[in-house]
Formats: structure tokens, C-alpha cells, sequence
């Protein structure tokens, strides 16, 4: 399959205010974004506007504030996405096509139950929750992440193993916590954390390289099946270097942190 | 008042036989802020129309003539000193000045303020304010691409008394950033850059000012008004409801001790969550070349907006059905919903046969949008409610307002005649004294809390140098256009000590200021939007600072030949009592960038490099924070001279573009040795300095003398022939970066970097609370 024919549909409703970045992302790994409103998926349009979600070949869920956030992050854009295309969304994981989510992406698949998905790929009920950060408050600023994936996760197969990145945070609620007390063993063993807060040297991240007081550092898990991404940290904020905070103290080469996330998803289609 | 026998309520108000007690009477009760001269005005044309105006005609007049909506103060000294700068790479002076960016984009840029309604509901005024000029721009037919807040506060810890009716500065300070944070982060626009400016004179009267960029294709740029008679004006977004009832008339008197009861429903309620789908609603009818101008509905609501977007493209009037608005609550009366100031709504002209497809537009994003008005060739504004013609006024009497030539007093300025120098001995704490004054101090605690990296299109952030070890930027640089590596710098340039001691050389250096944060990054200074924040301009003292500022803004403009597409005046910025703000200019500055990648920070890069001074360091004490700190008074106010200025933008820019210069950074408040300590502070290295090299300045003159137009600049030991043969004289040898402390060599100073850092770095965030780094 040619890139271009890669199509990727980048979901939104009002308040999902990083659509833009996140549809430049799959753009400059080659394939063929969409913005597609969630109405378009549900059939709220007029004929010429309306979208079957069968027919793109992965799903994205961009950052930002969807519907105003006003319950929990991402608990309203689930919940209309769950009482109108929820089966549809559940076959298309099945198929094992791709799905990631960013920021509020991420809030938003862990409402609808995508993730963790310990056991099932979408659940009745959601098993975790991202949290009001330690610090109570919005933390806009540069992170470190390691690649702790051991090669489940299709986004980061391009991605060398304990490779650290730089790629930004910028959320109020990102403490990723769960009920079960065994909840990160089970994480491990199925290899489903992908991204853990690191410090600069690469050591154990406090505050504030670990943001939110994330359990385990985590700041990035797949499913069980490795096709569903879930991350707080933004990738699509660094696809090309001058938009890190520091690249005037020097690099190696113009190439963003963030960009290998969406190059490493393209590789499934070759 | 004689109620009409309909069935809602309208009431024809006798003027024309009210004495001149009963006018006065009538425009207090009536909310109006209107003077007797002018309530006369009024009374001469309904004269005239042989009638008594309905209370809707007379509560329109009371918005379009109110200071806000006309500048009835401020008008004829802009008019002599700002309007006349030309520049043919103005695209627009409409509701945001657009300039060019390059072939195909314009920029566009426009600063306001939001300080009254943030003095009474500090939250809700500040998020309005953000929403506001977002519609500025978007009403350019513009993507916002950054948000700018210079904010101005009273001591967060002062101890003075506050006066009554008026809120404390630390809940102030947190209600105006949480409000930003919310609306700006919500709606997905980055905040990258702004301001904070502290003194106990906005104790009684704080400042919020918010400015907004924008990037629209050249081909897309959008008027404010109709394109003639015939066309169908369409309202978007927000319902319309009692909030926000007087906000221009309130906006346009002093505060007072009981503002806070009887003003808080001036202050809308904001709701990003309509606003971010009315945006992509908005851009994408103009794309689709479906409309034909767009306002916001700001300041008088809808009575300023159907005026002006009728009137403006060439005497046109129009016809209103005031009863097909939709309200937030039904019982409004007429004269309500046409002055109420409801957030997140927007006005959009199109011909007939594209009424439809733009609904269709509208409704995909749920948004409404609802034709209630056409635009006429009769230039009268008519508005009928349920058939019933209930105002009919000519747009011309109504848009015009009055002009004012208010006396004024020519300030009496700070010389170096008076000048009592402190006598202080000059030691590490003098240094940690400026340094952890919360003007200097870290503001990390709220550039954090706001996202400047959606978007995704930050190249400079406002905090740089080392991850999680930064130091405060000069300018910040937005990459606008993907794949493009073309940049917009922007920064805030505003010292209102200065303006407050010599309000002609504080209007200067405000611009220079502003340039000298432009030229840090090593971008080019192209356009400027200010913000003028003064007193009341009925007291001649007042209007004289007011002037004197405008006349030295001006001035320095005019000579670099920088154009002010957009502006904004807020005047009555006083507290009962009398007690007025420092008269401020603030200066939101955009510069233009061929490759980002050439782009500078003011960390210091690496050991051994050396370091200059740029321009020339002055005893120009006068309004310098060391003053201030120490008990030092009056002195010499720092002149600019703007050939100079020009002249060294102009050296500078080349030695960026040839990569001579590793970091830079501009001197300002605390002077020479606070812009090298935040420098080693954001680079994690320190610095060896000696001044001898300067010349014979006395060593507090030259550590603290806060002299306009000078950087300093680190450069590399192989670049230093060529970075001396472009500056020649004008820079000045100063020492070299290494080790981990900064030294002044003949001084005591011997500071290390983390006893810097943390003296820099934690005083807010223990003010206000949180996790320091």
C-alpha cells in the first residue's frame, strides 16, 4: 500500500483544537488525513458530508479540550461517540487498525474503554481514569520520554528500545490511575506501557520531568493487542526540530522527536 | 419616560422639554455616561426629527458615543502623531491591523484592553478579554496563531491598604491567569508571550491587556463591512442575553467603591467551547467566498456593530428585526438585547443567494445562525420589533460621536538636576535585591499554566535555555505557515516608571524597548499595536501624560517608519479617591524572520565565549529599578535617539544573519548586570566581567543605568574579527562566560549561578503557591 493511500481519520468535535497538528503529523509521514466531525460518522449531514469510519485505515484522537471537558477529560466526546458508532469503533480495533490518541485523545479512549483493555478490547466500564495532576494545576512544559515498549505497540516500531524523546506535555489532568492494585504488574506483563517520564540523565522522573504524578511514571500504554495508543505527551507539537524549547543550544539533525511515533504507525502498511 | 401601549416594553423618553437637571437625571438613571453637552446634542437633533427619542434610540447613542466605541478623547492626538505613519505593507486597518508576511500570507495583530470588567470579576473579565480579540482577528478573516497578555497588578504582597470596593492584588493576579488559561488553552490558541508589571499604583485599578496574531492568505483577507446595500447580515455563535448590559459606558468612567455591586453585570460570561467551533465555522464561509465582511460583537453589542458594518462601506443603512435574536432568556427587553455585550457572537454579511449554504456551514458545527437584519441604500438604521418600527435613527449621526480637544498641562518631568543618588554599597545582595524583585523574577509560576506550544508552530518559547533550567526569553517566534521556515517574532515593550517620570522619553522607550526584544532574537521589526492605558483624561495632568507619551510614541515611529495598524485606547483607569495608574503604554511588536533556523536565545551558550555591549551605556538614573529599590529619586528619564536606534537594528541584523552571535539579550529594567545574570541564570554558565572598557561612568551607573538601545551578545572566540568589523565601536568588550559564577571585577559581586537561579527563580511561585523547580 502507498503512503498516500494510508487514509487517517482525525476525529473532532467543538473544543478538539488540535486537529490541525495532528493532521500535519500523518501529512508529513505521507499518508492522506482527514478532519472528519463526529456528526459526519453518525450520519447528522447532508449527504455529501457524511463519512463511514470503515473506510479509513487508521483513527486518530487529537488533543484539546472536547466539548469543554466539563464532567472529565474526554467523558463527554466518549460518551456520544459510545451511543452512536460504539460497535463500529469496537470492530474497527478489532481489526486491528490503528487508533492513537493524544493529550485529550488519550482522556478520550480511556473513557470509551479502548485502554487499557487489559483483557478485551472495549469494555462495559472504564478501568482507569487520568487524573488531576499532583500539582493542581495546567503544566505546559518540555518532557522526557523513554521507549519502554518491548515491540508490541505498532507506534513505536521504528523506535529504538529505551530510546529516550523529547515530546511535550500540556494538560491539568494526566495521572494515569486505576482501581486494580496489580494494575501496572499487569501493564508490564502484557507489555502494554509504552512511554515512561524520564529525568534529563534518563533516571527515575520526579517532579516536574514526571508532570502529573503518573503511577510508574507512565505516560504512554498501548492495548493488549498493541494497536491502540493512548499518551499524554504531545508528538505531533515536535515533528520538526525548531519547535523544541532548546534546539538554539545546538542538534544533530532537523528532524522533531516526535515525528518517529507517526513514521513508525506507516510502516504496518508497507 | 412614557411607556408605549404595546405589548413589550419601550418608552419614549421626553428630552425635548427636560430642563438641564432632568438631562443629566436622565442620562444617570438611564446608564448613559453621557455629558450635558452632549445630552444637548441629542436633544437639537430629536429637535429636528420633530420627536422624543424610545429609550432604545437614547441607550444606542449612550454606546456608540461612549469613549470605548469613539474615542471621543483620545481621537485628534492620535490623529496628529500615530495615524499619519504610512507603510505599503499595511494590508489593513480594520478591527486587527493586517501586514504583509510574505507572497501569499498576511499577519495580523491587534492588542486591547480588558481592565475594568478584570478589576470587578477578575476571571470572567480576562477570559472575555482573550475571547474578544480572538474575534478581532478572526473578523480579518484570520486563523489565530498566538495569544499576548501584558498584565498590570498592585505588590501580589503589598502592604498597603486597598481601597474599598476594590479586590487584592493576589486574588487578582490569580483569577486574571486562571481566566487566560482557560479560555486561551481551551480554545486551543498557544499564549506566547506577555508581561508582568507590579506597583502599588494599580493597587486600586489593574491592568489586563490581551493581544492577538493572526495568519490569513492574502487572497482571503476579509473586510469589517458590508459590500453594499442588499446584502443579508447574519448573527453567529453566542445567544444574547442580560450579561454584559453597559460594559462600554462602565469601561468608560472611573471605578468607583461600589463598582463591584452595581458593574458586575457589565461583565459577560465567556464560553470557549462556542467559540472554538464559531472560529472554524467563521474561516471556513470565508474560504469558501461566501460572505462578504464580518465583525465582532464587542463593546455596545449589536448597536455598534450593525452601524458600523452598514455605515462603513459607504452610508448604507439598515433594517433590523430585533425580534428574531435569540436570547438566552425570553423577557429581554428591546433596548437590552441591542446594547447587551453576550459573549462569543459574530455579525457576517452575504449577498442573498449564499444565506443558505452559510446556515448549512453553521449548522454542521451546531452553531447558530440566524439572519436578523438587511443592509439598505437609506443610511438609517431601522430596527422593528414584531412588525413595529421602534428606532430610526440616521447612521451617520449615530457612528459619528463627538470629538474632544481636552485641555491639558505639559507633565513636569524628572531631571538630572533633582537627582539624589542611594547611597549603597554595592555587594552580592544589591544584585539578589533587583534580581528577586517580583518584576524581574521568574513569572514561570503562569507562563506553565498557559499552553504556548498548541499549534505547534513555537519556535522561541518564552522560557529558554536548558530543559527545566530556563531563563526568561526577549521575543518569542511563531513558524506560522507549516513548512515554511519563514517567522513572526513578537514581544511587549512597556516601562511605565519611565512614562510616569517623563512621559515623552517612556513613550519612546516603550518602542525601543519593544525593538530591542525583536532585534534579541534576531528578527526585524515590522509592525506595532499598542495599548494605551491612562487616567482620567478630564484632568489635564492626566491628558498631558496621556499626550506627551502618544507624541514620543509617535515620533520614534514615524522614524523607523514602523506602522501601528491597530490600537487601542483605555482611559479612566483611575479609583475613588483620585488615585490613578502609572500612565502606560503598552507596545505589542511584530517582526519578520527569513529562517527561523538563524534564529537566537539569551542563554549563554558555552564557556570561553565573550561577551559585548551593544549601544551606549548613559547616567540615565532617572525611573531605574536600582532607583526604585534603593530610595534614589528623580534623575535623567533614558532618551532615545532613533537614528542610532536604527543604525544599530541595522548592524545587528547583519551579524545575525552571518550566525556571529551565539546569545543575545536586551538591557532593561535592573540594567547591564540583570540582563548578563538572566543570561548565565537560562545558560547554566557563569561570567567573568569587567567593565573598564565602558568608559568613566561610575560602577553603579554602569552596572545599573537602564540606557535604551543596548544588548549584549556572546560570541565565539573564530567569529569575533567578524562580528567587530560589522559593529566597530559600537560594542564594547565586557569579559568572558565560563566557570559558575558571575564576578565584577573592581566590585564585590561574586555570585554563583544556582544561588542566581533560586533568588530568581522562587519568588512568585512562594507568593502564589506551587512547586518550584
Amino acid at each position: 500500500m502507498k503512503n498516500e493511500d494510508v487514509k487517517v481519520c482525525v476525529l473532532r468535535i467543538e473544543g478538539t483544537s488540535c486537529e490541525d497538528d495532528m493532521y500535519q503529523a500523518f501529512k508529513m509521514v505521507g499518508a492522506s488525513p482527514e478532519k472528519v466531525h463526529l456528526k459526519q460518522l453518525i450520519g447528522q449531514t447532508s449527504s455529501s458530508l457524511k463519512r463511514n469510519i470503515e473506510d479509513y485505515d487508521i483513527l486518530a484522537f487529537p488533543g484539546g479540550f472536547s466539548a469543554g471537558d466539563y464532567v472529565r477529560g474526554g467523558a463527554i466526546f466518549a460518551a456520544r461517540i459510545k451511543s452512536t458508532i460504539g460497535p463500529q469503533i469496537k470492530k474497527f480495533v478489532e481489526s486491528e487498525k490503528p487508533v492513537i490518541g493524544v493529550c485529550n485523545g488519550f482522556q478520550t479512549l480511556v473513557e470509551l474503554s479502548l485502554l487499557p483493555a487489559l483483557n478485551e478490547t472495549m469494555s462495559s466500564k472504564s478501568t482507569a481514569v487520568l487524573y488531576r495532576n499532583d500539582s493542581s494545576r495546567f503544566e505546559c512544559r518540555p518532557t522526557f520520554l523513554r521507549n519502554d515498549n518491548r515491540g508490541k505497540c505498532i507506534f513505536t516500531s521504528d523506535i529504538p528500545k529505551k530510546k529516550i524523546l523529547m515530546i511535550p506535555s500540556a494538560h491539568a489532568e494526566g495521572k494515569l490511575l486505576s482501581m486494580d492494585p496489580k494494575f501496572v504488574d499487569k501493564l508490564v506483563e502484557n507489555d502494554q506501557i509504552v512511554f515512561r517520564y524520564v529525568g534529563e540523565n534518563g533516571e527515575n522522573a520526579k517532579y516536574p520531568w514526571n508532570p502529573n504524578g503518573s503511577l510508574s511514571d507512565i505516560a504512554g500504554i498501548c492495548n493488549s493487542i498493541g494497536n491502540v495508543l493512548g499518551m499524554m505527551p504531545h508528538p505531533e507539537r515536535v515533528l520538526t526540530r525548531f519547535t523544541h524549547p532548546d534546539w538554539t543550544r545546538g542538534y544533530n539533525s532537523e528532524e522533531g522527536d516526535g515525528l518517529c511515533v507517526f513514521r513508525s504507525v506507516m510502516k504496518k502498511f508497507l | 419616560m412614557i411607556r408605549r401601549n404595546v405589548p413589550y416594553s419601550l418608552y419614549d423618553v421626553n428630552i425635548l422639554s427636560a430642563t438641564d437637571d432632568e438631562l443629566m437625571c436622565i442620562s444617570s438613571e438611564m446608564g448613559l455616561s453621557l455629558s450635558l453637552e452632549e445630552m444637548r446634542m441629542i436633544v437639537a437633533h430629536f429637535k429636528k426629527k420633530g420627536r422624543n427619542p424610545t429609550d432604545i434610540e437614547l441607550q444606542s447613542l449612550g454606546q456608540a458615543w461612549s469613549e470605548h466605541c469613539c474615542y471621543k478623547s483620545s481621537k485628534l492626538t492620535l490623529k496628529e502623531f500615530i495615524f499619519s505613519i504610512d507603510n505599503p505593507n499595511v494590508l489593513s486597518r480594520g478591527d486587527a491591523g493586517v501586514m504583509v508576511f510574505d507572497d501569499d500570507y498576511g499577519y495580523a495583530l491587534r492588542i486591547e484592553s480588558h481592565n475594568h470588567p478584570s478589576a470587578i470579576e477578575p476571571y470572567g473579565g480576562a477570559a472575555t478579554g482573550i475571547g474578544g480579540i480572538l474575534r478581532d482577528v478572526v473578523c480579518m478573516g484570520a486563523q489565530p496563531i498566538g495569544l499576548v497578555d501584558p498584565l498590570c497588578f498592585g505588590y501580589i504582597n503589598t502592604c498597603k491598604k486597598i481601597p474599598k470596593g476594590i479586590k487584592h492584588p493576589h486574588y487578582l493576579v490569580n483569577g486574571v491567569v486562571s481566566g487566560i488559561r482557560d479560555y486561551g488553552n481551551c480554545v486551543g490558541i498557544p499564549t506566547i508571550s506577555g508581561g508582568f508589571f507590579f506597583d502599588d499604583r494599580y493597587n486600586g485599578n489593574c491592568l489586563v491587556n490581551v493581544g492577538c496574531l493572526g495568519i490569513v492568505k492574502r487572497e482571503e483577507l476579509l473586510s469589517n463591512y458590508a459590500s453594499g446595500p442588499g446584502d443579508v447580515m447574519i448573527l453567529l455563535g453566542g445567544l444574547t442575553g442580560r450579561d454584559g448590559i453597559h460594559g462600554v459606558t462602565f469601561a468608560s468612567t472611573n471605578l468607583t467603591s461600589t463598582s463591584d455591586k452595581d458593574s458586575k453585570g457589565a461583565v459577560p460570561f465567556g464560553d470557549p467551547i462556542v467559540k472554538e467551533p464559531t472560529i472554524h465555522a467563521c474561516l471556513e464561509a470565508n474560504q469558501k467566498s461566501l460572505i462578504t465582511g464580518m465583525k465582532d460583537l464587542g463593546g455596545g453589542g449589536l448597536s455598534c456593530v450593525i452601524g458600523e458594518m452598514a455605515f462603513g462601506v459607504g452610508g448604507c443603512g439598515a433594517d433590523v428585526n430585533l425580534d428574531k435574536v435569540p436570547l438566552k432568556e425570553n423577557n429581554l427587553t428591546p433596548w437590552e438585547i441591542w446594547i447587551s455585550e453576550s459573549q462569543e457572537r459574530m455579525m457576517i454579511t452575504c449577498r442573498p443567494e449564499n444565506v443558505q449554504k452559510v446556515l448549512e456551514i453553521f449548522d454542521m458545527w451546531d452553531v447558530n445562525a440566524t439572519p436578523i437584519a438587511k443592509t439598505t441604500d437609506t443610511a438609517h438604521i431601522r430596527i422593528f420589533w414584531k412588525g413595529e418600527l421602534i428606532f430610526d435613527m440616521n447612521s451617520e449621526f449615530l457612528t459619528s460621536g463627538p470629538v474632544y480637544n481636552r485641555p491639558h498641562i505639559k507633565p513636569k518631568i524628572s531631571t538630572k538636576i533633582d537627582e539624589k543618588f542611594p547611597h549603597v554599597k554595592i555587594t552580592n545582595d544589591t544584585i539578589k535585591t533587583l534580581l528577586s524583585d517580583i518584576n524581574i523574577a521568574s513569572k514561570e509560576w503562569a507562563i506553565r499554566q498557559y499552553d504556548h506550544e498548541v499549534r505547534a508552530s513555537t519556535v522561541i518559547h518564552p522560557m529558554v535555555g536548558k530543559i527545566n533550567h530556563t531563563g526568561p526569553g526577549d521575543a518569542s517566534v511563531l513558524m506560522p505557515v507549516p513548512g515554511r521556515y519563514k517567522g513572526l517574532a513578537v514581544a511587549v515593550g512597556c516601562n511605565p516608571w519611565f512614562t510616569e517620570e517623563n512621559p515623552y522619553n517612556g513613550g519612546k522607550a516603550c518602542v525601543d524597548e519593544a525593538c530591542r526584544n525583536i532585534i534579541a532574537v534576531g528578527a526585524k521589526p515590522d509592525a506595532l499595536t499598542d495599548c494605551l492605558n491612562f487616567g482620567n483624561p478630564e484632568n489635564p495632568e492626566r491628558f498631558g501624560e496621556f499626550r506627551e507619551a502618544v507624541r514620543g510614541l509617535g515620533e520614534i515611529c514615524n522614524d523607523l517608519q514602523l506602522p501601528i495598524p491597530s490600537g487601542n485606547v483605555s482611559l479612566y483607569n483611575e479609583t475613588p479617591g483620585g488615585e490613578h495608574i502609572l500612565p502606560t503604554p503598552m507596545i505589542l511588536i511584530c517582526g519578520l524572520i527569513d529562517d527561523i533556523r538563524k534564529a537566537v536565545t539569551a542563554d549563554i551558550k558555552n564557556e570561553g565565549n565573550k561577551l559585548f555591549i551593544i549601544g551606549k551605556t548613559k547616567d540615565e538614573m532617572g525611573a531605574s529599578l536600582f532607583f526604585r529599590k534603593f530610595g534614589g529619586e528623580k534623575g535623567d528619564v533614558p532618551d532615545v535617539d532613533s537614528k542610532n536606534l536604527k543604525r544599530l537594528m541595522d548592524k545587528m541584523l547583519k551579524t545575525f544573519d552571518k550566525s556571529l552571535i551565539r546569545s543575545c539579550h536586551d538591557c532593561s529594567d535592573g540594567g547591564l548586570i540583570i540582563a548578563i545574570a538572566e543570561m548565565c541564570i537560562s545558560g547554566q554558565i557563569g561570567a567573568k566581567i569587567d567593565l573598564s572598557e565602558i568608559g568613566d561612568l561610575c560602577i553603579e551607573r554602569k552596572l545599573f543605568s537602564e540606557s535604551n538601545t543596548r544588548w549584549i551578545a556572546e560570541v565565539e572566540e573564530k567569529d569575533v574579527e567578524a562580528f567587530k568589523k560589522i559593529m566597530d565601536s559600537d560594542a564594547i568588550y565586557i569579559g568572558k562566560t565560563g566557570g559558575d559564577k558571575l564576578t565584577v571585577k573592581d566590585t564585590d559581586i561574586n555570585l554563583t549561578v544556582d544561588e542566581m537561579r533560586s533568588t530568581w527563580n522562587d519568588p512568585i511561585w512562594n507568593l502564589m503557591g506551587g512547586n518550584a523547580e
